[in-house]
């Protein structure tokens, strides 16, 4: 269970990111946090892994506190969250295996890590994850090697070789076309439903969101100004949470919003 | 208000000051050296005399005395002092670069970057010889102290100028700062600063050639050594000899070089801009 | 995605070529290690050799007299003042023949090329060597050899630049019917001219550095303080001046970076 207690983030210069956040996500909820971009999406999702520390509150992962957490029990608490980036943040010149087993850093010594000997079990984890989102047989493909879409798998898998409880995804498919952005939504989907592994997404296309989302959660200018299942939301809850009118520019596709 | 006033006539100011410093240091040199219309008139001729007597070039002689060995010698003598430099600067450049480093650690060891780098070659040299004695191992400690400052600049601003997103990937998979440098990082920049110790190899190598002049090993020694006898045809073999191995060590670490960069990025010539880059030049 | 089949590909050996690569450096190393006479234990003696000692302490007020250190000093700055002024002019005609856009003729490219690379092949300090042979030990010939040597450098660095600059305003400038000469000056010369104020600081910086050594071979400045008090085995003195020389070049690298930066 992840809980946010009064949540501010206050950047170096001031700005405010996040403000008195209240929020509770149960084990295999599956949310999709919308908001414009500036409102506080990335915020959110780093400050509960701690690579954005929050200035204010309290934030717990399974009752474990990530505030003020010490480095070691930040690790100890990151090893749990696998997370996936809009950039899909790939060492492009090593292979797509060497990438995922990125995931497998917390649960290696790290002098048998950066030698490159990894444990056979956790190559085999690696193989695994890559196998669960379809891109195996890339393993020893140079990462650069990939397209756009093939990357983020490799992303997504790198975040399964954590044997990840929580699964956090900032903006996953911004940089995709609207077909590869369908199937790694459509990943992310089938991952919470058969492992249980809470997932929060990041989107700006309200349509994505409807479609894939369970419960919704709307972010403006740091507060929380919507929570509620995706069911109850329409067009005016969207426009509640822009502050303005839906736009062609929040949709993936333009045909379905005719339907 | 002066941030209203336009730069345009500020830089003009600038350059015309800078001109006029120009002409003042000319005249203050040409002053200070003593140089006169006769001297200046004769330097020329008496160049090319000495040009003239090097022809036909006395290969025979200077291979009978053993050239080949120290022009061997210069190299082994710039290989030894990069991979010192290399081996040395990597672990330090991690620490210096401002983007994986904290300050109390960085600033110390940009440092000694600088400090080992404003002093030439040939000075360390002539400070390490009473202690090693005269010899190659002179010339190799001091070309690889100096190359640890130069690669470690060098190398830390690949560092700087290296993507976050990785690094932000292992942070996110709970690993240890040394896995974000080996995972992260790493990769990413090995490529460039292999080819900065390949460059760096190119310039040690011309170095190595000049420390035998003062008795470090190498082909500077014979070179001395025929001057001082006034051998001008043995000279024009060393010379001739001295360019033919820079002229290959450059042809051979460039190809390598190039090989190396041409994986990274294909968008620009990344060889030429490695150049500007080494040569304090940043354009970008 | 459906057009990658789901199962595992083979491992890939290691290439035959990355291990003997490999034992290449490695045993090229160990090689030149032997070679050069490295060893660990006398790196480690070396710091314990009592003729450290002899390097302490410095003789300040032999340093601060003025004709053991400021003339020779004055003089190192005067060498490379006058070199990269000489070194700098005549490079602006010589870079424009052998940039392949600016070129007047293929013969005038090549054998311009060629020369300016056997240059840059022979070091700064054997060109000093050569020249105080040639012309007599001082000063003038440590400036005749840097104005050579920075010529050269200059010449590869800003034909390059000039290589890569816009063709076009060239091509209108010709097109219009100009002569080649005034077509370069208005076309291209505009372009690339902070490029060679910046490249002409390097230079300056540079021939500052090796006005410095200069002096081991005979060729004026700085570096003939180092050579005789060496001769005398006055490690004393030679570390004074090495500290003097350090802080100037710490100095001159600092105004040269914040002037490049004001003027790109």
């Amino acid at each position: 269970m992840i809980r946010f207690d009064n949540v501010s983030v206050t950047y170096r210069g001031g700005v405010k990111a996040l403000r008195g956040l209240d929020l509770t996500v149960e084990e295999g909820e599956f949310v999709v946090i919308v908001g414009l971009s500036g409102a506080g999406k990335s915020t959110l999702l780093r400050a509960l892994n701690g690579l954005v520390p929050a200035t204010e509150g309290s934030i717990t992962v399974n009752e474990t506190e990530v505030v003020g957490a010490s480095a070691a029990k930040l690790r100890e608490i990151r090893s749990k969250i696998g997370m996936i980036f809009q950039t899909f943040n790939l060492v492009h010149r090593t292979t797509v295996l060497n990438n995922v087993l990125m995931g497998r850093l917390s649960a290696v010594p790290a002098w048998r890590s950066t030698f490159g000997l990894w444990p056979e079990k956790d190559r085999e984890k690696a193989m695994q994850s890559l196998e669960r989102v379809g891109i195996v047989e890339k393993a020893y493909v140079r990462a650069s090697d990939l397209s756009g879409g093939q990357q983020q798998r490799v992303g997504i898998a790198r975040a399964l070789a954590q044997d990840p409880l929580i699964m956090l995804a900032d903006e996953p498919v911004a940089a995709l076309d609207p077909i590869t952005s369908r199937q790694v939504m459509t990943d992310l989907q089938r991952i919470n439903e058969d492992l249980g592994i809470t997932t929060l997404v990041n989107l700006h296309f309200l349509d994505l969101a409807r479609e894939y989302g369970k419960r919704l959660i709307g972010l403006r200018e740091g507060e929380l100004v919507f929570d509620g299942d995706i069911a109850d939301v329409t067009d005016e809850t969207f426009q509640q949470i822009y502050g303005r009118s839906i736009t062609e520019e929040d949709l993936l596709t333009t045909e379905t919003r005719n339907d | 208000m002066l941030a209203t006033i336009p730069s345009k006539p500020q830089n003009k100011r600038l350059r015309w000051l800078l001109a006029a410093i120009l002409l003042a240091g000319a005249v203050w040199s040409i002053m200070g050296l003593e140089v006169t219309l006769a001297r200046l008139l004769n330097a020329p001729s008496d160049a090319w005399n000495i040009l003239h007597r090097m022809i036909p070039p006395a290969f025979g002689e200077v291979h009978q005395r053993g050239v080949v060995e120290k022009v061997f010698e210069s190299v082994y003598i710039a290989w030894i002092g990069t991979v010192i430099g290399a081996v040395v600067s990597l672990p330090l450049a991690f620490l210096a670069a401002m983007n994986v480093s904290p300050r109390w650690i960085r600033v110390p060891i940009r440092q000694i970057f600088n400090v080992v780098r404003a002093v030439p070659e040939l000075i360390m040299a002539v400070i390490f010889i009473p202690i090693t004695g005269l010899g190659p191992w002179a010339g190799g400690l001091a070309i690889g102290i100096h190359s640890v400052g130069t690669l470690g600049k060098w190398a830390y601003e690949a560092i700087e100028d290296s993507d976050d997103g990785p690094v932000e990937a292992v942070e996110s998979c709970g690993g240890a700062w040394i896995s974000e440098m080996r995972w992260g990082v790493l990769p990413q920049v090995m490529p460039t600063i292999t080819s900065y110790w390949l460059f760096r190899f190119e310039i040690n190598v011309r170095a190595s050639a000049v420390l035998g002049m003062i008795g470090a090993g190498g082909v500077g020694s014979e070179l001395v050594s025929q001057l001082q006898f006034r051998n001008f045809p043995e000279v024009g073999a060393v010379l001739i000899i001295t360019i033919a191995m820079v002229l290959t060590v450059d042809t051979l670490s460039g190809m390598v070089r190039r090989r190396i960069i041409s994986g990274s990025e294909p968008t620009k010539d990344r060889n030429q801009e490695a150049v500007i880059d080494l040569t304090g030049i940043r354009t970008r | 995605m459906t057009e990658i089949s789901n199962s595992r590909p083979v491992r890939p050996r290691p290439k035959l070529r990355t291990f003997l690569v490999a034992a290449f450096l490695i045993v090229f190393t160990v090689f030149s290690a032997r070679k050069v006479g490295f060893s660990f234990s006398t790196f480690w003696e070396m710091w314990s050799n009592p003729l450290w000692e002899k390097f302490w302490p410095v003789p300040w007020e032999w340093i601060f007299d003025r004709h053991n250190v400021v003339d020779p000093l004055l003089e190192t700055f005067q060498i490379a003042i006058i070199s990269t002024l000489i070194g700098c002019s005549l490079a602006l005609p010589i870079s424009f023949a052998i940039s392949s856009l600016t070129t007047p003729n293929r013969p005038t490219y090549f054998v311009t090329k060629a020369v300016m690379n056997i240059v840059r092949a022979i070091p700064d300090l054997f060109w000093a060597k050569l020249l105080v042979t040639a012309i007599g030990i001082g000063a003038f010939a440590g400036s005749w050899a840097l104005s050579i040597f920075s010529l050269a450098v200059m010449v590869k660095l800003f034909s390059e630049t000039i290589d890569g600059a816009d063709p076009r305003p060239l091509e209108a400038a010709r097109a219009a019917g100009g002569r080649h000469a005034p077509s370069v000056s208005t076309g291209v010369f505009p372009t690339v001219f902070p490029a060679y104020v910046a490249y002409a600081l390097y230079v300056f910086e540079l021939n500052i550095r090796a006005s410095i050594v200069l002096g081991l071979v005979g060729a004026g400045g700085i570096g003939r303080v180092v050579e005789a008090q060496r001769q005398y085995f006055r490690f004393d003195r030679v570390l004074g001046v090495l500290l003097i020389i350090f802080v100037i070049v710490l100095v001159i690298e600092q105004v040269s970076v914040a002037l490049r930066k004001r003027l790109i």
